[in-house]
Formats: C-alpha cells, sequence, structure tokens
C-alpha cells in the first residue's frame, strides 16, 4: 500500500504546488536553507494532503490537464517544471523513502520492542563489543513484477561454469547453485518413476529440469495421433447453402420487365431540369472555371535518369526508357503516305519551332546519296555555343516592344502640308557669299546682301534681279531687312560700319514719296537735336551720325548713311517701322543701339552689358526688347526700363533666336548645332532640343503669315523645316513636327546657308548660301 | 461584226481576236452604223488600229488621220492584248474604242533668239482672236509673233525668225522696266504692260515688203502701284484688263479720247525716276484707267476677259482665289477658293461648259467651273510639272487640249479626256497627266537644273497656224508643232 500512496501523493504534490514552485525554485537556487523549509512543511503538508486526498483526486487531475495545458501554453516552463518535478520528485522519494523506513521499521520495532537487534560479545580487549544483526534491506523496489531468482550472468553459455559448482549469481550476488545431478541423482532417478512431463531438459534460464505441463503433453498428444492440436475445433463445418448450384427451370417471378426499366424516368428529369433551370438563372454555374495554378505550385520533376550508369538487372532499378526506335517517316525515303502534302508542309513551315507536332518534315531522296547535310547544323552549333558562352540557365522574358511605339505619336508630314519642298527659283548674280536676304512685307520682292558688297532686289518668283546698289567699297554687306509696314518700301542694309536705309526704285511714286519723306522726316529734328548738343559743350561725340551717303548713291535709291563706331552685324526692326535696333558685337559698352527713324536719334540702351550680345529682337506685341548674347537671351521691358527675364538655353554659343508671332514663344539656333524651343511662360529653360544638324545653326525664323512653321539654316549647307504649332490652350504643349530638309547650297569654305526668311503670306521660304545663290523654296 | 481584216492574214488567226466598237465624238469621221463591230486581232497596236480605221472598207479617208484610241478614258498605249491581261479581262468581251483625231508630239521648229528673257508671247494670225476680231483675214505666211522682253522692248517677228520691229526704248517712249505682259489687239495695235507699272498701247504699221514695220506708242496708260504681271485684250470693245501685283484688276480703254485722265501723283513717275523723265524726248498722252477692282488681297496674276462674253471678267491671285467680275457693273459676282497661290489663268471652251484653267505655284493646273452654280469648285486636277505654272494657253484646235508652261523649263500639253482618279496624297478628284512634254530647245538633253535654272518658261501660246510659241529664261521664243494635227474638230 505504501509505495502506491508515495506515487500518488508525490503525483499530488507535483501537482498540487506547481503555484509555488517557481517561488521555491527561486528560492531553492538562491539559498541553501530553505530546502529544509520545504522539506519540512512538505513533511507537514503530508497528513492533510493525504487527508484531503481523496476529495481532490479528480481535481488533481483537471488542475494536471490544466498544467498540462499550462505547460503547454508556455514551453519555457516545461524544463523547469520538468526539473521541478525530479526535484521535488527526488526531495519526496527522500522524504518517502524516510516514511516507509520507519513505517516498515515500526511494525517490527513495535513487534520486537525487548529484543534488541545486536548481540553483545567481547571484542579482544575484553570490551563490550555489539554486533549487529545483518540488516535484511527489504526493499521493496519497482522492479517487483522481476522473477525472484534469476541468473544474472547473462547470455553465455551455461557450459562456462561446469568447472564450477555454482551456475551463476542470483541478483544479490549469491551464488547459484548447481542442482545435484550425475551420480547422486543416478541413484535416486532409477528409485523413482519419471514425472508426467519430464523431457530430460534442463532450463537453461534456471537449470532445473524442464517439465511439460499437462496441457502441453496434451497437444502433444495430439500432434501424435494426427489430430488437430486444438480441441474443439471443426476443420469440416457443415457446408450452409447461400447459393445454389441448381440452375431452376422457370425464374422466380414471370412478371413483365417494369415500364421503369426502358422510360425516362420522370424524376430524374425533374431533377435535371431542376439543375437546368439553376444553370439558366446563372444559380449554377455549368462549370468551375479552372483555377489559375499558381506557378509556385508547380510540381518539381526530377530526374531520376540524370546520371545513369549501366547496373546488372535488379529489381529495385527501373531503367531510363529507351528512346522510340525511328519509324518510317523519319527514313530518307519514306514511303508515299508518310510525305506531308503541300498543306502539311506549309502549317508545319508556318508553325512556331515550339508549337511543332515534330521536329523534322519527312522528306524524300531517291537515294542516299541525295541526302543533303544536316541544315539546322550551322544554327544548332552556334546556338550551343551562345548557350555555353551566355549560360543562360532562366529563360528571360524578353520585352518585345515594338521600337515604334516608342516614338512619340507625331503627325505625319503629309499630313501637315503645306510646307516648303523642292527648290523652286534660283537667284544667282552675287558675287562670294550672300549673307543675308529678307522679303518684303508685301512678298513681291527680295532683298538680298553679300560679300560683294551690293545689296541686290529681285522679283521673287521669277528669281529676276530688278535693282542693285553698291554700299559697302569693300565690305560686306552683313544684313538686310525691309522695314515693316506696307505704306512704304525702305530698305536697310548694314556694311562694315555704315547702315544704309534705302527705298530701292521697284516701287509706284506715290509709295516711294512717302518712303523718301519717312526717311527724310528726322533730318529737321536731328539738326535741332545736334545744335543742342553742341551748345552743351560738355557732351561727348553722338554715338551715331546720320548723314546723306553721297550723290551717286542717292541717286541709285541709298538715301541716308548711320555710321556707328564698329561693324553692324545685325538690325531688328520693331514692328512699327519707326524704331530698328542694330548690334555690333565687337564694340563694348555700344554693342546694342536703337536707332529711331523718325528723329534720327541713336541711342545706348545698355550701359553695361552682360555679355557680347549676339543678336537682338523686339517682342511681336508688347513693349519687350530681348537681347541675346553668346549663352542668354534677356528681355527688357522698354517702358519700366527693367530686366524682366533671362532665358538660358543651355546652348553654348547663340547664333540667332525668333520669337513666335503669338509672343510666348521663342526659337534659339547655336554655333553648337542646338535648335531649341522656349515656351516663355514654361521656364528659362528650353521646352524642346533638337540636334539635327551635323554643323552650326546660322539663322532661325518663323513663319510669321499664320502657318505653323519655322526653319533653321545650318552651315551644313540644309534647311530644316518643322511644324511647330502653338496652342493658345495654357495646358497644351506645343507640337514640333520636323518635316522637311532642304538640300541645295553647296557648303562653300565650311559655310553653307547664311540666312532664311519666309514669305509673308505663303509657306515659301528663301534661303541665302555661301555659295553665291539664294534659293526660293515652295 | 463578221468582217476579218484580210490583211492581218493567217497569222492573226492564230492570234486572239478581239470584238471593238468604234465610237466617237466627231460627227465627221464617224463610222456608218454597220461597221462599227470589227473582229480585230489582239496584237495591234494604235498604229494598226488607226490603219484599219482608215482603209477603204471603213473610213476611206483620201489621206489617213493618225487616230489615238481611248479606252475607259485612256489612251491605249499597248497592244489590245496587252491591256486586255492588264485589266484582267477575257478577249471575248467588246471593247468600246473612242477614236480621236491622234495629237502629234509637237516638234522643234525653230528658236528666235532675244537679249534678255522673255515674259510673254502672243500671235497674230488668221485663226488668232486678234485676226478674227479684225476680220480683215491676216494672210497666210504673214503670222506675226510678238515677244515682250525683260529688257523692256517689245519685238515683232515673222515666222522665219526675223525680227520685223522693235519696240522704242524707255527714252523714246518705251517700257522704262521690263515687259511681263503683251497682246495683239488688233493687227495694227499691241497692248504692252510690265514692272513700270504702265500699260503702252502701240500703233504697230507693218511696211509694204512686210519685212520691216514701226511699233509706235500711241498710249500710255496708268493707274497701277505694282507691277502689271498679266493683260488680256478684247478687240471690239478696245478694252483692257490688267492684273497687277497690287492687288488689282483695272479695266481700259484703248481709245485715246474716251480714256479719263490719269491721277497727277502716279504720272510723276517718281523721284529717282526724274532724271529719265527728263531725257524723254517724245510725248505720249497718258491716261488713267476707266475702273480699278480691288478685291483680291494679294497679287494679282492673270485677269481675262471671258471669251465668249466680254462683260465678264475672271481673275487669279496669289490670294488662292480666282474671282468672276461683272465689268459693266465693275462687281464681284464670285469668288472660288482654292488651295494654293494661283500664278496663270486661262479660259477653255471646256466639254460641256467653259472651263478655267488656273495654274497654280504648286506645280498643278486646277481646272474649275467658273459657273456659279457649279458645286464642285475644282473639276479636275494636271499634275506633272515640278515647277510653279505660269502660263497656260488653250488649244486651238479642241476643247479638251491646253499648253501650260512651268518655271521648270518645260511646256506640256495636256488632254482633258484622259484622266484618272487621284490618290488620296493628291486629294482624290480627277487627275490628268500630261500628253506630251515640250523641253526647252536651249537645254535639250541635259538635266533639268534645279528650279528651272536658265531655262524656265515665263510665256506661252498656241495658235492653229503658228504651233506652241514659248518663251522664257532662255531668252529663246521656241516654236514648237505637231504637223498633221490641225483639223478643226467641229463638234
Amino acid at each position: 500500500m505504501a509505495p502506491t500512496t508515495t506515487d500518488r501523493k508525490r503525483k499530488a504534490v507535483t501537482r498540487d504546488t506547481p503555484e509555488i514552485s517557481d517561488v521555491e525554485s527561486d528560492a531553492e537556487f538562491g539559498d541553501g536553507l530553505l530546502e529544509g523549509i520545504l522539506s519540512q512543511s512538505e513533511d507537514s503538508d503530508d497528513g492533510s494532503d493525504q487527508d484531503s486526498e481523496e476529495d481532490e483526486d479528480e481535481e488533481d487531475d483537471e488542475l494536471g490537464e490544466i498544467n498540462a495545458l499550462d505547460s503547454d501554453g508556455i514551453p519555457s516552463d516545461g524544463p523547469e517544471n520538468e526539473a521541478e518535478e525530479t526535484n521535488g520528485g527526488l526531495n519526496k522519494s527522500n522524504g518517502t523513502t524516510a516514511n516507509p523506513l520507519r513505517q516498515l521499521a515500526s511494525p517490527s520495532t513495535l513487534e520486537d520492542d525487548d529484543k534488541p537487534n545486536y548481540t553483545i560479545t567481547t571484542d579482544a580487549n575484553g570490551g563490550e563489543r555489539y554486533v549487529y544483526e545483518e540488516i535484511d534491506p527489504v526493499y521493496d523496489s519497482d522492479d517487483s513484477d522481476a522473477p525472484a531468482t534469476t541468473n544474472t550472468i547473462g547470455n553465455i553459455p551455461l557450459t562456462f561454469y561446469d568447472s564450477y559448482p555454482h551456475i551463476g549469481y542470483d541478483i544479490n550476488g549469491k551464488k547459484i547453485m548447481r542442482p545435484a545431478k550425475g551420480e547422486a541423482l543416478d541413484a535416486l532417478l532409477d528409485s523413482i518413476d519419471v514425472p508426467r512431463g519430464w523431457t530430460g531438459l534442463t532450463d537453461p534460464a534456471t537449470g532445473k529440469p524442464l517439465n511439460l505441463s499437462q496441457d502441453e503433453l496434451e497437444i502433444l498428444r495430439r500432434i501424435q495421433t494426427n489430430e488437430l492440436p486444438e480441441e474443439g475445433y471443426d476443420p469440416y463445418p457443415a457446408t450452409i447453402e447461400y447459393f445454389t448450384g441448381i440452375e431452376e427451370i422457370m425464374p422466380l417471378s414471370a412478371a413483365p420487365e417494369p415500364k421503369r426499366r426502358f422510360l425516362p424516368s420522370k424524376h430524374e428529369a425533374k431533377r435535371i431540369m431542376k439543375i437546368v433551370r439553376a444553370i439558366r438563372e446563372g444559380r449554377i454555374l455549368p462549370y468551375k472555371p479552372p483555377q489559375e495554378q499558381e506557378e509556385e505550385e508547380e510540381a518539381i520533376h526530377y530526374d531520376i535518369w540524370q546520371d545513369e550508369q549501366s547496373r546488372p538487372d535488379n529489381i529495385m532499378n527501373i531503367p531510363a526508357p529507351k528512346m522510340a526506335p525511328p519509324g518510317y517517316d523519319l527514313s530518307y525515303n519514306p514511303p508515299p503516305e508518310y510525305l506531308p502534302t503541300k498543306a502539311e508542309k506549309q502549317a508545319w513551315e508556318s508553325a512556331d519551332p515550339e508549337d511543332r507536332e515534330k521536329e523534322y518534315l519527312p522528306t524524300g531522296h531517291d537515294s542516299l546519296r541525295k541526302v543533303p547535310g544536316y541544315e539546322m547544323f550551322i544554327k544548332e552549333r552556334f546556338e550551343r555555343s551562345l548557350d555555353l558562352y551566355l549560360a543562360p540557365r532562366v529563360r528571360k522574358n524578353r520585352l518585345n516592344i515594338d521600337p515604334a511605339s516608342l516614338l512619340p505619336k507625331l503627325p505625319r508630314p503629309e499630313e501637315l502640308k503645306p510646307f516648303p519642298t523642292v527648290c523652286s527659283t534660283v537667284f544667282r548674280g552675287h558675287e562670294g557669299r550672300v549673307r543675308s536676304l529678307a522679303i518684303d512685307p508685301l512678298g513681291i520682292w527680295l532683298a538680298t546682301g553679300g560679300d560683294d558688297g551690293t545689296v541686290r532686289v529681285w522679283e521673287l518668283l521669277t528669281g529676276r534681279q530688278i535693282w542693285s546698289a553698291k554700299i559697302g567699297d569693300d565690305e560686306a554687306v552683313n544684313v538686310v531687312r525691309w522695314r515693316p509696314g506696307k505704306d512704304a518700301l525702305i530698305l536697310s542694309a548694314a556694311a562694315g560700319e555704315d547702315i544704309y536705309l534705302l527705298v530701292p526704285p521697284v516701287t509706284d511714286p506715290e509709295t516711294e514719296v512717302t518712303s523718301r519723306d519717312l526717311l527724310d522726316a528726322g533730318f529737321s529734328y536731328a539738326t535741332n537735336a545736334t545744335q543742342a548738343l553742341t551748345a552743351n559743350g560738355a557732351r561727348k561725340e553722338p554715338v551715331a551720325k546720320w548723314s546723306r551717303p553721297g550723290s551717286r548713291l542717292e541717286d541709285e535709291g541709298v538715301l541716308i548713311k548711320i555710321t556707328v563706331r564698329t561693324t553692324v552685324k545685325v538690325i531688328s526692326w520693331h514692328r512699327r517701322g519707326d524704331f530698328f535696333s542694330t548690334v555690333s558685337p565687337t564694340a563694348q559698352k555700344s554693342a546694342v543701339a536703337i536707332h529711331t527713324l523718325s528723329k534720327h536719334l541713336t541711342q545706348i540702351p545698355f550701359r553695361r552689358l552682360p555679355g557680347i550680345p549676339q543678336t537682338v529682337q523686339f517682342h511681336p506685341s508688347r513693349p519687350l526688347f530681348f537681347v541675346a548674347t553668346q549663352r542668354t537671351i534677356r528681355s527688357y521691358d522698354l517702358q519700366k526700363q527693367e530686366l524682366v527675364k533671362i532665358i538660358q538655353p543651355g546652348a553654348r554659343w547663340i547664333s540667332s533666336f525668333d520669337i513666335h508671332p503669338g509672343g510666348d514663344n521663342l526659337i534659339v539656333g547655336s554655333y553648337d548645332r542646338r535648335l531649341l524651343w522656349h515656351d516663355l511662360d514654361l521656364s528659362t529653360r528650353p521646352y524642346k532640343t533638337m540636334r539635327f544638324h551635323s554643323k552650326a545653326i546660322r539663322a532661325v525664323k518663323y513663319h510669321k503669315g499664320g502657318f505653323p512653321l519655322f526653319a533653321d539654316a545650318s552651315d551644313d549647307g540644309s534647311l530644316q523645316i518643322f511644324h511647330g504649332k502653338v496652342v493658345s490652350d495654357m495646358m497644351e504643349n506645343a507640337t514640333i513636327v520636323p518635316v522637311k530638309v532642304l538640300k541645295g547650297h553647296k557648303v562653300k569654305s565650311a559655310l553653307g546657308v547664311m540666312d532664311v526668311d519666309w514669305h509673308p503670306r505663303e509657306p515659301w521660304l528663301v534661303s541665302a548660301g555661301a555659295d553665291g545663290t539664294c534659293r526660293l523654296w515652295m | 461584226m463578221d468582217i476579218t481584216m484580210t490583211n492581218d492574214g493567217a497569222s492573226s488567226s492564230r492570234q486572239g481576236q478581239v470584238q471593238v466598237h468604234f465610237i466617237t465624238n466627231s460627227p465627221d469621221i464617224e463610222l456608218p452604223e454597220g461597221k462599227r463591230q470589227l473582229l480585230v486581232p489582239t496584237n495591234v497596236r494604235r498604229y494598226g488600229l488607226s490603219q484599219i480605221l482608215n482603209s477603204e472598207s471603213m473610213l476611206d479617208t483620201p489621206a489617213p488621220i493618225p487616230f489615238d484610241f481611248l479606252i475607259n478614258g485612256t489612251f491605249l498605249r499597248t497592244t489590245l492584248e496587252e491591256y486586255l491581261t492588264a485589266n484582267g479581262l477575257s478577249s471575248e468581251t467588246t471593247l468600246n474604242l473612242q477614236y480621236v483625231r491622234s495629237l502629234i508630239p509637237p516638234l522643234y521648229e525653230a528658236s528666235f533668239e532675244h537679249d534678255d528673257w522673255i515674259s510673254c508671247v502672243d500671235i497674230l494670225s488668221r485663226s488668232s482672236v486678234a485676226g478674227i476680231w479684225d476680220g480683215s483675214e491676216v494672210v497666210s505666211g504673214q503670222e506675226r509673233i510678238l515677244s515682250g522682253s525683260y529688257d523692256g522692248l517689245l519685238r515683232v517677228w515673222n515666222k522665219s525668225g526675223q525680227p520685223i520691229a522693235t519696240s522704242a526704248s524707255s527714252s523714246a517712249g518705251g517700257h522704262t522696266s521690263s515687259i511681263k505682259s503683251a497682246r495683239f489687239i488688233s493687227p495694227t495695235q499691241i497692248a504692252s504692260s510690265g514692272l513700270d507699272r504702265t500699260i503702252r498701247v502701240w500703233k504697230y504699221t507693218e511696211a509694204e515688203d512686210h519685212f520691216s514695220a514701226e511699233l509706235k506708242p500711241i498710249l500710255e496708260l496708268y493707274g497701277h502701284k505694282a507691277s502689271i504681271d498679266s493683260i488680256d485684250v478684247h478687240g471690239p470693245s478696245n478694252r483692257i484688263l490688267s492684273a497687277s501685283a497690287d492687288g488689282t484688276i483695272g479695266l481700259w480703254t484703248t481709245l485715246k479720247n474716251s480714256a479719263p485722265t490719269a491721277s497727277a501723283s502716279l504720272l510723276t513717275s517718281g523721284p529717282s525716276a526724274k532724271r529719265r523723265k527728263i531725257t524723254t524726248s517724245t510725248s505720249t498722252p497718258q491716261r488713267g484707267h476707266l475702273s480699278m477692282l480691288s478685291s483680291h488681297t494679294a497679287p494679282v496674276t492673270a485677269a481675262i476677259f471671258n471669251p465668249l462674253d466680254s462683260t465678264v471678267a475672271y481673275s487669279a491671285s496669289q490670294d488662292h482665289t480666282v474671282r468672276t467680275f461683272d465689268l459693266t457693273t465693275s462687281s464681284l459676282v464670285d469668288t472660288r477658293t482654292t488651295s494654293h497661290p494661283l500664278l496663270a489663268l486661262t479660259a477653255l471652251p471646256g466639254i460641256s461648259s467653259q472651263l478655267l484653267a488656273a495654274g497654280t505655284s504648286a506645280r498643278h493646273i486646277t481646272l474649275l467651273d467658273p459657273r456659279t452654280s457649279a458645286q464642285s469648285t475644282q473639276v479636275m486636277t494636271l499634275r506633272g510639272h515640278t515647277n510653279k505654272i505660269v502660263s497656260i494657253a488653250p488649244d486651238p484646235e479642241s476643247n479638251y487640249g491646253l499648253v501650260s508652261g512651268s518655271h521648270d523649263g518645260t511646256c506640256r500639253v495636256w488632254d482633258l479626256r484622259s484622266s484618272r482618279h487621284g490618290t488620296k496624297d493628291e486629294g482624290g478628284g480627277l487627275v490628268g497627266e500630261a500628253v506630251y512634254v515640250v523641253e526647252r530647245e536651249s537645254a535639250k538633253g541635259g538635266k533639268r537644273p534645279v528650279g528651272g535654272e536658265g531655262i524656265k518658261v515665263f510665256g506661252v501660246q498656241w495658235n492653229r497656224d503658228v504651233g506652241i510659241v514659248s518663251g522664257g529664261e532662255d531668252k529663246m521664243v521656241q516654236i514648237n508643232r505637231g504637223r498633221g494635227v490641225t483639223r478643226p474638230d467641229k463638234s
């Protein structure tokens, strides 16, 4: 009883005390003193525990479960608990071992209270000597189910002990004596009957004779008598005739076959109709859409025959399947039925190589020597080489992008007609380069100026030179510009430091008179002004001198000569025709000058310039003035006299620029081959940069007569025409489409086309070339 | 239909034969009803068909007339067989062959050399308008060719290339600048205009031997403010119509007495011309315009009288429009807008109604129906020139022909009967192509220069008696003639 109670107790304790076990264990590990307390308290607890044991038994189980759950929930507690348990177990075992000892000892002590367990003898000195009885360690342990006396020698032959009187040792180390045998026994055996079941064998485990039991003997007897060993087993039970072998002449029922056997079932039809209706109403989907298998779920296939080696035939060895033997269609001369028809052939050829059912096309050859070489040989070798070289082990998803789709969607040039396409007229006559040209505001005359120092006026359509005047004696005419406005016909030209104002005699007397009056009107004003100036003696010499050019030129129509200090390169007229600005890049301060025609007045608007000015433009509608230096274009408000904006095209050296007639856009041409479109509202940086020329761009020009065109002229001898549509909508950007490259001018000493101008109404372009010709393109 | 040509022999019977149906628009060469169907071998070309038609059994013409054959509006230029295969027709079909008098390629005849560019030419002959108006028959062989040149001089030539008369220089009352247009008003009167913004009327008197003549200025007409690029004359009413680059059309009279006086500001020919004015020895009466029509917004390049009604004028301008004016009231009647600047204009008798042919700067000729009732503005487009078309003249013998002179250095002869439908690029519509291209003799054989440089044609005229006369930048008046073509089409 005691062990079971302790067992249960141990359980109870271990399950009862988990709450305090932590504290205990902590205290335990921290201080050895507490150990005693714990054991004492446990001991004192014992009684109460045992008392309440029965009541709490069920509770204990539940708690245990909860604990188990707890411990499951907190796995980190597991080992601790275990340790605790073992600790507790040990403690308990200490306690319990002490207890049963006492308990066990107590009855004996109670029984033999008066009888001491020692004998008193005298020792060698004559003193008392207590000789204690050998303690019988009644060790009532768990292995109580072990056989009482067993040989502990292990699994060794018994013959090893033949020379000994014992045959081994029992669990307590005592010798197990060999049972008597031999002569001593023989006599005995002779005297007594052989008992039933005697076999004459020795049980190796015990060394005792091995006897058979009564049952075993019975089984042996049955076997010997050829009976079934088991009693009561009937190997031949009576046959129960579940199925009869007798065929009956008449079936059991003679009833005719029921209708349901051959009539369609109404019930089924009803059910089917139900389903059909459900399908129709969409309650049932006729089929489940195939679920998209995710690529991760793809089955992994292993090539088990990857490193196939020939092995002897074995049931565990599955050899790799063999290639199918070649068929008839692989023959060099297959039977005609294997040869593909024309349609099949075409289908095979048109199919993608991956989609083809067969990799080859059966082909018939009359004889083997007519079989050609393997046509894929080179290709396959090449691909193999590529494979080795690039070693792509992953199929790359190459982006199949049509390069055309990447291009911006631009309208076709044909849809943007009209624009100049062919050279219509060649104006030949200048010796040396033609430096500048301009079409008059009415679109009838073309004025040109060139290296030969002449200004010429041509009939635009026919190319006939109508008038010519030599204004630069040995200096080239750098620029010719018509005065805007249709009321008068005044041409301005610059050769060297002189600016000339001309009235070519190609117009009617009325206009000519008006023009002359316009030019001469300033003389009276100028004389007054100069008088005032001279009176003010401290004033320095005027920046420009307005004068008559002399009778020879006056007869030719050259009416006014304005002399400034340095070579004039650019003339730009204000739209009203009273002001024009000139640029002499080499001048320091007076590089940009604004001339007033009606007052014969020249003013220098800038005291100091941020760079070398290249060209200037008046804004087409607002009082703005644009000055281009080598890198930037500055716009100034003429009324407020302040800097409005600095435009930075990013070009290294601006050659020319032009302002869109709408006034919000700007094109800039540069010597570093760039053509830049600026949206003045958008940014100071270019909206679009075009770099299509191989040489410097010399001139750019917008069409001012309503066509959304602009052109540039380059030193590579070509002109490019662009369609540049500016929409009034602020949100929309200008569409710029290059529409035409006009070639024809010859490049002479690295100079191609020097200047361009548009016809005021039509999409006609004129260009001045370094080859001495001008061309009209339409 | 059972007539098989015997002269083709057995060989042709082995060849395929095709049934043709001959039709024509000209009643004088119409076949009798029974002979129109014919079985012809398929290997014949135009020449063979022409021979068949001229043979005794068919038309039985005294002298063979060369014919051209139109199938479905295109000229037959291959054998019938090739035509059939090209169009996917079987030889069982009946072909409708319209036969027309063939245009003989205009052959080069002569060139008259000038000192300067020739801006315009005109012809005086029995059949020219000036000759018809006059009534007094111009003697055959006494045809005169008038040329106006950029040197400001008018020249009159006979057919053999001898200059009969040259106008006076600017100092003697001639043009002070280039002549842009010149016309015979009558065998004795010439009108010319030019860059000096004047129209001058000249009296032309020939000597008895017809080898010398005198050109005397009788009238100077002032009124335009820019170069007068084109004039047209109407002899019976003594009217001149002028088109100027200042955007106006002037109507003038050649009669000194009925002409109004000119505006004084235009007469004083400017400060720069003062010098020249002083040196002018002769004084010519100066007159003004009858009326000035200023509705165009760009230079007017051509103004013509309606050949059937001299009170109606048509004008073409660089502002893309052709305008119709009623001259009696000086009012604008109609405006037809095209898509390109127009540089030349002429009136054609047309197929059913009168047509205007306008040459554009976009290298084609636009045919317009000037009637206000007409729905479509453009009837047909003639394409082929490679430069601006600046001069157009109608075919004197046909209602369907015209010749055009262009800055590309060619004159092209067009037949309106031959047409096709234009591609989308050409803007659709009916498109005609040139039948013959007349090259400049001065540039013969060479490649055509860019922009027609040096060989531009500025003026062209087509006369029944003289042929195609053209002048241009090569300083030559060139005469081309298709001999044998000249037979009146009486339809």
